[in-house]
């Protein structure tokens, strides 16, 4: 391989030998088929996209590759040779590696500590070798065209830095098969770009590839190979140039979507309002820094940034789980600055964490738990103190119906749905008491198409009902989509304000990156 | 921790049900598997043993009688513990609760002579409520509140009250004329009613069942059982639900200690009749592993509570009669209280979805 730019990948020889296969993997969770008879071919030194969307198989796929899972049938193949993986080490042993969505970095320790972690180069009586280390780090981040401050703790490292390490921690142990999962998830239009590079770059060497995803315009330019799942089977397979955006989505939805409709925005009285609002995050530096903002009820405002310019500092104040170093919050005219979270939230405040692992949701409890919490004390659901289990089954019955829950029982965990059906509940209980404002953070992170489409158009229909929204999102086309105000936020500080109809692309970037609008 | 993910303000299926059913008799399997090789070792016939043991707990009524007697105290601070267990807070300090609402409860048997016969057993219960409670309002503030570590300082509270309660008994309560570490014996109005003599059974053990049929009820359909439940199972999720996580803590803190108090109580009040210093033999811990085996369930503890209880009362027999020695039956609760932590559910399949 030569150069290649990062529009049209360089297409690898059809001809390369198959590095990984699957042949006739299946998979079954009781009576859910994750992985229905699935065939996979992935050719060395290509990058292979498997795309589709929530439940469709993807997440349960990767783990079989990486050994943390085992089919009920059929056969993986690792260079044409039939294999059956112990672990993780022994996918390591023979090539595999993975990057997960959720990092898996030590915290407290440097970023070449976790380079080195399980693979310590030891100098004499076992002590670490950091001289050794250290030479490892600089090869490999040449060989990655990237430059990387080693003593950093891992703490301190931004996202993308994390995420770097953590693809070159597979390098380091030999791996020659990456596996990503949705790596982009967590980056900003510009790092999405150095990770397409730095994939490219990667491939270049002659490794090999898979790139999981569901977002169609990253998978168009990174990709040699495309396949599509969806609920457990693959729908196709082909090379990207045999393809495009429109027939993709075709195949992992299955049918025509209808695009979520915003009708004309009649914005009324202030509902949330916040005056000089000062902030900090659990280390106590200043994330916020005197914002102002207002949202009126039936509006949409969208706070447009990179991630860590203090969004998620501006939603915990305004939700109640810090305290504000300054500033004050008025919900309906009623200063709750130091009211605590489950005052707020009586007097019709509502919060989509974009934390739905940890914060928006509780994976162990049960899905009808999950989408009465906070509704639990309404007098509707509870006297004296006690449950009503007939009017709550009712409820919580009507309510996953209504929002669409593909579910087994609502006693089952939740976290037996897919990441768009979590969503899906979490947005249920947020909405479903018509709150007067509604905190939506990151509403379609992890979602598929389906499911963002469906999130729109709740976020919309509320709106329409005289909800007011404050959105924070890192997803652009989202706030294009959604927002009546768009606001730019930037280390800190409000940078510019965009009426929906003037807002394109362009203009929010240059807000998000803090240049002042002209 | 466990965490009872199976209850649910929906009734989980049949199927969830025979699951948690099968992941609590795991570990008693192993357990009693591991005894079986150490007792063939040691030249017994594991098969013998266990039937003697069987034999020796539940063989007739009297042998039953003191077998629910032995488990009394243990469905009590197996539940106190669970109650804390299940809001996340690992509350090791119900021995603690049991000797000072022991302690209290004996005062008020001994001392409040002047009241009412039928006031002197609710007016005792009471004392060992309120200062079992109390006696759990320091670690669950610290923890509530600064965020100290409830193992330390319940556990290290448990020698307190240890030293505390045998202090007294030595020195102010000793009882005139008594040289052991005791206190005056309780007024006979205050003394629970044996309900199968000969045998020690009285009316405590109906108490504690009592008290574990509230607990069930509490769990699965009161709002503060199910505020508990999201906190033990995730606090920044509750909180973010507009849960009051410290009340909660604290709640359950006062709540597990005043169940401990209780234990404490009723073991004055129906088998003892007076304070003896060291007055426990670990009830307080055994509880820990009635609760862990009984994954904080009120037919789960029930059960644990009485294989406990089975296992102390045919231990002290079983010597009598044959000559395993008491240590065998220490061992084979030893097995059952480590496996009992054991989540062997994760070793059945093949991982988990």
């Amino acid at each position: 391989m030569s150069t290649h730019t990062l529009e049209t990948p360089a297409p690898a020889t059809a001809s390369a030998p198959i590095r990984l296969a699957a042949r006739g993997i299946t998979r079954r969770f009781g009576a859910v088929v994750a992985n229905n008879a699935i065939d996979l071919s992935v050719r060395r030194g290509t990058v292979h996209a498997i795309v589709g969307g929530n439940g469709a198989g993807k997440s349960t796929l990767m783990k079989i590759f990486q050994g943390l899972d085992r089919p009920d049938e059929g056969t993986l193949l690792l260079d044409g040779k039939p294999v059956v993986l112990a672990g993780p080490a022994d996918a390591f042993s023979r090539g595999i590696g993975m990057v997960h969505q959720e990092f898996m970095l030590v915290p407290g320790l440097t970023l070449l500590e976790n380079l080195i972690l399980a693979k310590e180069p030891a100098a004499i009586l076992g002590r670490i070798d950091r001289k050794a280390a250290l030479e490892a780090a600089r090869r490999l981040e040449k060989e990655a065209g990237v430059s990387l401050d080693w003593d950093m703790l891992v703490d301190d490292a931004p996202v993308h830095v994390r995420q770097i390490v953590e693809i070159l921690r597979l390098l380091y142990r030999g791996a020659d098969v990456l596996i990503l999962d949705e790596p982009t998830a967590v980056l900003a239009p510009a790092q999405i770009r150095d990770l397409i590079a730095l994939i490219h770059k990667l491939k270049g060497e002659g490794r090999t590839i898979l790139f999981i995803s569901h977002k169609l315009d990253e998978v168009m330019q990174v990709a040699d190979d495309i396949t599509v799942l969806r609920a457990g089977r693959v729908v196709g397979s082909m090379p990207v140039s045999q393809t495009d955006k429109g027939r993709l989505a075709e195949m992992m939805i299955g049918e025509v979507l209808t695009h979520p409709t915003a009708r004309p925005a009649a914005a009324g009285a202030p509902v949330l309002q916040i005056f000089g609002l000062a902030a900090r995050d659990s280390r106590g530096i200043e994330r916020i820094k005197g914002v102002d903002l207002t949202v009126r009820a039936g509006e949409i405002v969208a706070i447009a940034g990179v991630a860590g310019n203090g969004q998620d500092e501006l939603a915990a104040a305004v939700a109640g789980l810090v305290a504000p170093a300054g500033g004050r919050i008025v919900l309906c005219g009623k200063d709750v600055t130091q009211l605590p979270i489950q005052e707020r939230r009586a007097l019709g405040l509502s919060y989509l964490s974009a934390d739905r692992a940890n914060e928006g949701l509780c994976p162990a409890a049960a899905i009808a738990d999950n989408a009465l919490a906070g509704h639990h004390r309404r007098p509707a659901f509870c006297r004296s103190g006690l449950l009503k289990a007939g009017a709550i089954k009712a409820h919580v019955t009507s309510l996953l119906d209504r929002y669409s829950v593909m579910r087994g029982s609502p006693a089952d965990p939740v976290s037996s749905l897919s990441g768009g059906n979590q969503q899906r509940v979490a947005i249920a209980r947020e909405l479903d008491a018509e709150p007067k404002v509604l905190i939506a953070c990151q509403p379609t992170r992890g979602v598929d198409i389906r499911g963002i489409a469906f999130i729109h158009q709740c976020l919309l229909d509320y709106r329409e009902r005289g909800g007011a929204v404050l959105l924070i999102t890192e997803e652009l086309d989202e706030i294009i989509a959604l927002a009546d105000r768009i606001l730019g936020l930037y280390g800190g500080r409000i940078t510019g304000e965009i009426e929906r109809g003037t807002a394109h692309l362009e203009n929010i970037g240059r807000m998000m990156l803090g240049e002042a609008l002209a | 921790m466990t965490s009872d993910a199976a209850t649910t303000v929906m009734q989980p299926s049949g199927r969830a049900w025979l699951r948690s059913i099968g992941e609590a008799l795991l570990p008693l399997g192993v357990a009693l598997a591991i005894a079986a090789l150490i007792l063939l070792v040691s030249g017994f016939d594991p098969i013998e043993v266990y039937r003697l043991l069987l034999v020796e707990s539940f063989g007739d009524a009297r042998r039953i009688g003191a077998t629910l007697a032995a488990s009394t105290p243990l469905i009590l601070t197996g539940l106190a513990t669970a109650i804390a267990f299940r809001a996340g807070v690992f509350n090791v300090g119900v021995e603690g609760s049991l000797y000072v609402g022991g302690m209290a409860a004996a005062y008020v048997g001994f001392a409040a002579t002047g009241l009412l016969g039928f006031l002197m057993v609710p007016a005792a219960l009471l004392a060992a409520v309120i200062v079992g409670a109390l006696w759990m309002w320091l670690p669950g503030v610290l923890r509530a509140r600064l965020d100290v570590d409830e193992v330390v300082t319940t556990l290290m509270l448990n020698f307190i009250a240890i030293s505390l309660t045998s202090y007294l008994v030595n020195g102010p309560l000793l009882a005139p004329g008594s040289a052991n570490s005791a206190t005056p014996m309780i007024a006979d109005a205050a003394r629970l009613s044996p309900i199968m003599p000969p045998s020690t059974l009285n009316t405590g053990f109906l108490i504690a069942v009592a008290l574990l049929v509230l607990y069930a009820f509490w769990s699965s359909r009161s709002a503060l059982g199910f505020e508990s439940r999201l906190t033990g199972l995730s606090p920044r999720f509750a909180i973010a639900s507009g849960i009051d996580v410290r009340k909660v803590i604290v709640g359950m803190m006062l709540l597990s200690g005043a169940v401990g108090g209780i234990a404490g109580g009723i073991h004055v009040l129906g088998n003892i009749h007076r304070f003896v210093a060291g007055f426990s033999p670990g009830y307080g811990f055994t509880g820990i592993a009635v609760a862990l085996l009984g994954r904080n369930s009120a037919v789960g503890m029930l059960l644990a509570a009485i294989l406990f209880g089975a296992l102390t009362t045919s231990g002290a027999t079983i010597q009598l009669f044959s000559d395993v020695p008491i240590e065998i039956v220490n061992i084979l609760q030893g097995m059952v209280m480590i496996f009992a932590v054991a989540r062997f559910g994760l070793l059945v399949g093949k991982g988990r979805p």
